[in-house]
């Protein structure tokens, strides 16, 4: 819709930062992702940006939105207030009734409808975009030698962040040549990981990863496999069709379904994938995942598929640390002996 | 409220709250839904379907003011809960998988009912529960409400009302009972009427209630409104209050600030916060959280209302919505000055608090405070970091 509307979409994560100015506005138990965030944006380096949309995923991102816009107010700022249940009728109503004053406010920031036909276009380019992503992740997992872990994320990140017509047809030259290049390779004995969280950080962990013999073959991070699941539906009208992609999103630890089907994914995503080990990449301070963490562990061991829980931050994670442990969970699943 | 000064009232409080938790007992005995419900939620429909609502919140502040707490998250922590979860949470969670009980077993749930407008702490930990009890859990979906009214979030909140009362009329197997609920709606708008003229009575000077009292006699507002129990119970409470106002008995021995105060209060430290505040000359006369329970519902048109009323709490509006509020109540109790809890259980009132302050301050002109500690848990509460920003707060108003 952004899209559509004219307008470049970008996708903000934390990152490493000075915090000091954000340390006054935002207390330290925020996760770090929102606080990173923020001091971006207090440091200026998102004065680039006319606009700024929060989805509401947590309570941190639901209050960020009021404070950003307190503390360094741009022309156009919405929070979008996502269902936070998926599985009623009413949710696809409501979520209909948002998109459509979302909508209606970018048309008036804009001064222009956003037609239905730029909407279907805006649709199909990124219909495109997360296809061939995901054919860049196959690749990847067959050929891990050919496309890295790090590589193939970093590929994903930059797709978030680069004019998606130029990320298409860098893809399709990637891919392409990705596909002359595999003739005659077969695959090789990397260790198969699953690797969970709400965001990939840092990226070190794919070095580390690759290091001690192991490659990522599924994910379920906001930039990685999640951002690139599911396509949008090109048959029905543009709106409904959105509303019916958000509602059958894989499932998140930040919307309340009791159940936690999470847990269910995660292991039906590993066995898929013939990962040989989990680790689950926690983000300090992420709420949602602090509630559900135990269970998705807990999950993975009745179904005999060994993890560990390894505590991130953007820029304070404990790069020495991590890399031990991560070579430990290596070394346990026979990582360095293949 | 110092030991000297306790209200009469305080002798029927214990009773009317062992008596409802008599009957919860007695209900999950003889066989009547035991139904989970969090404080910021139309707990008249549950009433009017005849479940017994129980408010596990309410267990976290009876832990928390036990001093407790920590205990009980101990367990909650061994399991990989993090302890910087809402304290409550902890203390729930912590309570299904401990063997000890310090404040008694928390009552184990038939059915869970959760309203988020409160937080998204709520729903994560419902949902632990309703796993760990095996019993169905219905969430109420409330999307944040900014400076207007939001026929948005209205509507959707009412398509899901009455999904939840098909819900319940599943597993009640009875037809849900219109009729009942306007009877529960009334007694509930009295409760409020009652409770919110209490309060009011802060604005006196010098006043025979304060903030402190509000958050001992508040329980039956937030457990039992809907019921005869809660409105007789404020009709007593108010007849105390004019009675000590004909008397000349005041809430502190003397009074010379009025204080606003956000939030929740600091359940562990009531005693040591209310006497510090005293020890000032200062009666703390006003805080949202205990103007929370202010409903108004038109019986004509239940449903809309409830929704109408729920959905714009204030716990659910925009930054601009509660600055806004919390001025309009520091002019109403006309106060010399705000202090402002940044509650690390309580990720959507701490977050934004300092620019929250900072702007009051200007508003208003006002003396103003923001201190970090927690609801619940002591192992994050420090004396002396309290008092570091409280002590050149009082000073300002001298």
């Amino acid at each position: 819709m952004i899209h559509a509307a004219g307008f470049f979409p970008y996708g903000i994560v934390g990152g490493s930062t000075n915090l000091e100015e954000a340390n006054a506005h935002l207390q330290a138990w925020a996760c770090s992702h929102s606080r990173s965030a923020l001091a971006r944006a207090l440091e200026g380096k998102l004065d680039f940006l006319d606009g700024l949309i929060i989805p509401h995923t947590c309570d941190t991102m639901r209050m960020l939105l009021d404070l950003w816009e307190h503390v360094r107010p741009l022309p156009y700022m919405e929070n979008y207030r996502l269902p936070r249940q998926a599985n009623r009728s009413s949710a696809g109503k409501y979520l209909l009734g948002e998109l459509k004053r979302i909508k209606t406010g970018l048309e008036e920031f804009r001064g222009a409808p956003i037609e239905d036909e730029a909407l279907r276009d805006s649709i199909d380019l990124y219909n495109q975009n997360r296809r061939m992503l995901r054919r860049l992740t196959d690749l990847h997992i067959s050929y891990p030698h050919l496309i890295s872990s790090r590589r193939l994320y970093t590929v994903i990140n930059a797709s978030m962040v680069l004019p998606r017509e130029e990320v298409n047809r860098l893809l399709q030259a990637l891919v392409g040549q990705l596909e002359q290049d595999l003739d005659g390779q077969a695959g090789d004995g990397h260790v198969r990981l699953l690797l969970s969280g709400t965001l990939l950080e840092p990226f070190e962990v794919l070095d580390y990863i690759e290091e001690f013999g192991g490659t990522v073959v599924a994910d379920d991070f906001q930039n990685g496999y999640r951002y690139i699941e599911g396509d949008v539906n090109t048959e029905l009208a543009p709106l409904e069709a959105l509303v019916d992609r958000q509602l059958k999103r894989i499932p998140s630890a930040a919307f309340d379904i009791e159940q936690n089907p999470r847990r269910f994914f995660l292991t039906g995503l590993a066995k898929g994938k013939k990962a040989e080990g989990a680790i689950l990449l926690h983000l300090t301070f992420c709420e949602p995942e602090n509630f559900d963490s135990y269970d998705n562990l807990k999950a993975m061991q009745a179904e005999g598929i060994p993890a560990t829980r390894i505590e991130t931050q953007f820029g304070g994670s404990g790069l020495g640390q991590i890399r031990t442990r991560i070579h430990a969970f290596m070394e346990m699943l026979g990582g360095e002996s293949r | 409220m110092s030991a000297k000064n306790v209200f009469k009232t305080a002798e029927l409080m214990k009773k009317i709250m062992k008596d409802y938790n008599e009957a919860g007992r007695a209900a999950k005995e003889g066989g009547r839904p035991v139904a989970w419900v969090t404080a910021v939620f139309p707990v008249e429909i549950i009433y009017a379907a005849g479940l017994f609502p129980y408010y596990p919140e309410n267990f976290g502040a009876v832990a928390a003011a036990r001093k407790v707490t920590h205990e009980l998250s101990t367990a909650a922590e061994a399991k990989g809960y993090a302890g910087d979860l809402c304290g409550y949470a902890r203390s729930g969670i912590g309570d299904a998988y401990s063997e000890e009980h310090p404040v008694g077993k928390i009552l184990e749930p038939d059915l869970l009912f959760c309203c988020n407008t409160q937080c998204g702490s709520l729903p994560k930990w419902f949902e632990v529960a309703g796993r760990f009890y095996n019993s169905p859990y219905f969430l109420l979906d409330s999307p944040r409400v900014g400076l207007e009214t939001d026929r948005l979030c209205i509507d959707y909140f009412i398509d899901q009302l009455h999904e939840m009362i098909t819900f319940i009329e599943k597993q009640t197997g009875e037809p849900f009972d219109y009729d009942h609920l306007t009877e529960v709606l009334h007694l509930s708008n009295e409760a409020c009427r009652l409770w919110n003229e209490i309060l009011d009575s802060a604005a006196l000077r010098p006043a025979p209630f304060g903030f402190f009292d509000a958050c001992f006699h508040m329980a039956p507002i937030v457990t039992m409104r809907g019921t005869r129990e809660a409105v007789d119970y404020y009709r007593a409470l108010k007849e105390e209050i004019e009675e000590r106002i004909e008397k000349g008995i005041t809430a502190i021995p003397e009074e010379r600030h009025k204080i606003y105060f956000d939030h929740i209060p600091c359940w562990p430290k009531l005693r040591w916060f209310s006497e510090l505040f005293a020890s000032q000359g200062a009666l703390v006369v006003a805080s949202q959280y205990t103007h929370s329970w202010a409903y108004s519902f038109d019986l004509e048109r239940p449903l809309e209302s409830l929704a109408e009323n729920y959905t714009h709490e204030f716990v659910n509006r925009c930054f601009e919505y509660r600055v806004n509020r919390k001025i309009s109540f520091m002019k109403k109790y006309d106060v010399d000055g705000f202090v402002l809890f940044s509650n690390r259980s309580c990720k959507p009132n701490a977050f934004g608090l300092y620019a929250k302050s900072k702007l009051i301050r200007e508003k208003t002109g006002l003396p103003g405070a923001v201190f970090e500690a927690d609801m619940a848990d002591l192992r994050l509460f420090s004396e002396d970091q309290v008092l570091a920003k409280l002590e050149p707060f009082f000073e300002q108003l001298h």
